[in-house]
């Protein structure tokens, strides 16, 4: 039997997992954060702006990371994942496996390494929308501050060069992935959320026609450090396209694919209406919903401030087909519900609201936790111990994240307290 | 359309679409992906969409007058993408299931037609016309109806009289003909009426000659189920439908030519094997008996569509008829004469509840749906 720990472990490092790392290791706790991909952020590190303010990410997590950075109660594992955990509330062993970065912390990101790499690797985080070498920093402001070597090229030429050419003896070649156990008395699973897969909904096109993008290929497009530099470029001639048609519900609220309503892809593109606005100001905007969900004071704010402009059209009647018009645009097909007339509606390009899946649908965590039929882990506040905040409980925007971070952040600090 | 419109909603009809195979459509959340999936709806205003609204606030007068619900051939496409899975197929199925009671005087014959507690009943109906005539006409000396017919060859005219059938028959025919005639007479009215009132037609009035011009023009499409074949969900039910639908037709004829055979040139059956007209007849009976099993067969498999008992009660009588015909025909060609005497009794039975309760029964669509489709060529819905 495990002895009893005082030591939280939170599993996923976006923002609910920053914010519960965070809150209890700044009430004097201590925090293990792992995380799966080489840099913090998660899903925030990729938009372009989110709410409520329309801040950029680097605004709420330059913050969070220097927070992290100065409290040396929080140990941070990146490239990691938990592969195991046994025991009971309070005491908990972990079994964590640790992915090499074949890059230590020597690193200075000169950039080097990624100047002699000749080998181009489709760049997950930008949906595969460009390439990017095969040493790279995942993006400007990553942290940790370090580049990563892909797997890719690792027993290549490639890699060797990229040794080569570190003044700092920074990489590492020999670097094997290795296990850790951990001893902790709560964790918190802030595993978060995958884009519904956009091709599995045929009826809507992507996939077959280029113009037709997901609202997280949006955010990249838009982002300054994304693939086109924040300019918003169609995929298949990188014309500034002058006419948008968005598809809510494009895989939500919909028993064929998620059944439950995703909560932020409503005002995901209401807020990439502003973006199109701002960059072309003459664009013509239509934006086809079942019901337009914005939820509290601000977002009906925001929401009302949209309907008022007249380049944005809102009509009610889901899209149900699409198909491929001239010169790569696309005709969607919808029936306006409020005046009975089936409406084809050609744009330059089509952006699918495609809604979060947890992480947890596809692949079980290896915990005794329980599940909706959706995949979202219940909290089981009586069993206790472990807890799930964010997106991996229920779908929900970062104000909500957050706030459920904040709750959860206690209830694993109560849990060592028992 | 008015600012303001005062929803009535009559809870009894869309309890009855419940009952009739629309369980389902309080799911509808109305996001009209059922509007755009469906092959065959108009540009202006299309269905199923709006129907399902009119169907969960129980807006009767909106549904049972209104064409569009015919024009609908539950192919099930809408129900395939249906987000929610209200089936709006099956609901317009109901909706349908709902007019024909309603158009269909009387209405208690209706109400016996779609109750499977009353199947006993319609199938003795004419098994007591048939006696009690046949018994009455014996008082009077006329011996139609002859418990031991003599002789080496079957002849099922021998036990059961061309003539009776036929005074039996004929008048059927003409019953049929009128409880038709005097619902789409009110059903015309009705779906010009809605029709006007949601915008669908700019048509004012019904013009006679316009209309049968519009029939005339969708013959072809019935003939080739055009409509059916547009359909992507259930396509192979277009097969077997055409099979049933051209055997209907192939012994519609098969029977008029026998008709003036015997009335004209007084020539009396059975005819030989060898007659072409025999041959339609043959290869007719084939076909009901393959088509309406695989339509059973088809409709067993499909779980995401509802059948109910209006469904069955259709198809059990239509491979009735036909299993009933084809075997009357073999065992009285294999010479057993008692069983094949006993069968042909069983298949006019078959014939009368489909000939009498035509107008009542699911098969109705055959004259609303033609109709139908006829006005909507006829008021240029696009």
């Amino acid at each position: 039997m495990a002895e009893n720990s005082g030591t939280i472990l939170v599993v996923g490092g976006g923002i609910s997992g920053l914010t519960v790392a965070l809150e209890a290791a700044e009430t004097g706790y201590e925090v293990f954060l792992v995380e799966k991909n080489p840099y913090l952020g998660g899903r925030v590190a990729q938009l372009n702006q989110y709410f409520p303010k329309l801040c950029p990410p680097t605004c709420g997590l330059e913050i969070n990371f220097r927070r992290i950075k100065d409290n040396p109660r929080i140990k941070v594992f990146t490239l990691a994942e938990v592969e195991e955990v046994h025991g009971k509330p309070g005491a908990y062993d972990v079994s964590l496996k640790i992915n090499p970065r074949y890059v230590n912390e020597n690193c200075t990101c000169c950039g080097e390494c990624a100047a002699v790499c000749e080998t181009e690797i489709s760049n997950e985080f930008n949906f595969g929308m460009n390439k990017t070498k095969g040493a790279y920093l995942p993006f400007e402001m990553a942290f940790p501050a370090r580049y990563v070597i892909s797997p890719q090229i690792i027993g290549t030429e490639d890699a060797k060069r990229c040794k080569e050419a570190c003044k700092y003896d920074a990489v590492d070649l020999d670097a094997e992935a290795k296990t850790l156990n951990l001893k902790v008395g709560s964790v918190v699973w802030t595993t978060g959320w995958e884009p519904y897969d956009a091709s599995k909904i045929d009826n809507l096109g992507f996939g077959r026609y280029p113009n037709i993008i997901t609202n997280m290929m949006m955010e990249r497009l838009a982002s300054p450090n994304g693939p086109t530099k924040g300019k918003i470029l169609r995929p298949s001639d990188n014309k500034e396209p002058e006419s948008f048609v968005f598809v809510q519900c494009a895989g939500s609220r919909d028993e064929n694919h998620l059944p439950y309503c995703s909560y932020i892809c409503c005002m995901a593109s209401l807020k990439h209406a502003t973006y199109i606005r701002e960059r072309y100001p003459d664009a013509k905007i239509y934006i086809f919903y079942i019901d337009l969900r914005a939820p509290g004071q601000r977002y009906e704010k925001f929401y009302k401030n949209i309907k008022a402009d007249e380049n944005i059209f809102l009509i009610k009647g889901k899209v149900a087909e699409v198909e491929e018009a001239e010169n790569g645009n696309v005709t969607v097909i919808a029936e306006n519900a409020v005046t009975g007339e089936k409406i084809k509606q050609t744009a330059e390009m089509v952006v699918l609201a495609t809604g979060m899946q947890p992480t947890t649908a596809a692949k079980k965590l290896p915990a005794d936790l329980k599940y909706n039929m959706d995949g979202f882990i219940i909290n089981d506040f009586d069993k206790g111990g472990m807890f799930a905040a964010g997106c991996a409980n229920k779908p929900a925007d970062v104000v909500t994240s957050n706030q459920s971070a904040t709750g959860m952040a206690l209830k694993a600090i109560q849990t060592l307290k028992n | 359309m008015a600012d303001k419109y005062l929803v009535e909603p009559d809870v009894e009809f869309i309890k009855d679409l419940q009952k009739l195979g629309g369980d389902t459509l309080k799911k509808c959340f109305q996001c009209a992906t059922c509007s755009v999936a469906c092959p065959i709806s108009p540009d202006n205003k299309p269905f199923p969409r709006k129907e399902m609204i009119a169907a969960s606030w129980g807006l009767k007068d909106r549904l049972v007058g209104n064409a569009d619900v015919w024009l609908c051939h539950n192919c099930g496409d809408c129900t395939a993408l249906c987000p929610r899975g209200a089936k709006p197929g099956d609901v317009l199925g109901a909706v349908r299931s709902y007019a024909i009671t309603e158009y269909a005087e009387p209405k208690w014959l209706g109400k016996m037609v779609n109750d499977p507690k009353k199947l006993p009943v319609l199938l003795l109906i004419p098994v007591i016309i048939f006696l009690v005539l046949g018994l009455v006409l014996k008082i009077f000396g006329v011996d139609w109806l002859n418990f031991s017919p003599a002789g080496e060859e079957i002849a099922h005219s021998k036990f059961f009289s061309t003539w009776l059938v036929d005074m039996i028959f004929v008048p059927l025919s003409l019953w049929t003909v009128a409880i038709f005639a005097l619902g789409l007479k009110r059903f015309i009215s009705d779906i010009h009426e809605n029709a006007l009132n949601e915008g669908k037609t700019d048509k004012e009035k019904i013009d006679a000659v316009g209309f049968v011009k519009a029939l005339g023009r969708v013959i072809p499409t019935i003939l080739k189920h055009n409509k059916f074949t547009e359909c992507g969900e259930n396509q192979e039910r277009a097969t077997s439908h055409l099979m049933v639908f051209y055997s209907f037709i192939g012994l519609f004829i098969v029977t008029a030519i026998f008709f003036v055979v015997l009335y004209v040139f007084q020539i009396h059956g059975p005819y030989q094997q060898i007659n072409p007209v025999k041959w339609l007849a043959n290869v007719s009976g084939v076909a009901l008996v393959i088509g309406s099993f695989l339509m059973i067969k088809e409709r067993l498999a499909k779980t995401d569509e509802t059948s109910v008992y209006k469904d069955w009660y259709l198809l059990g009588l239509v491979l009735g008829l036909g299993l009933t015909g084809m075997l009357t025909e073999m065992t009285r060609l294999g010479g057993a004469a008692g069983i094949s005497y006993t069968l042909y009794f069983i298949h006019l039975v078959f014939v009368f509840n489909l000939f009498a309760f035509l107008p009542f029964s699911k098969l109705a669509h055959l004259v609303y749906r033609t109709v139908a489709m006829a006005y909507a060529e006829y008021a240029g819905r696009k």
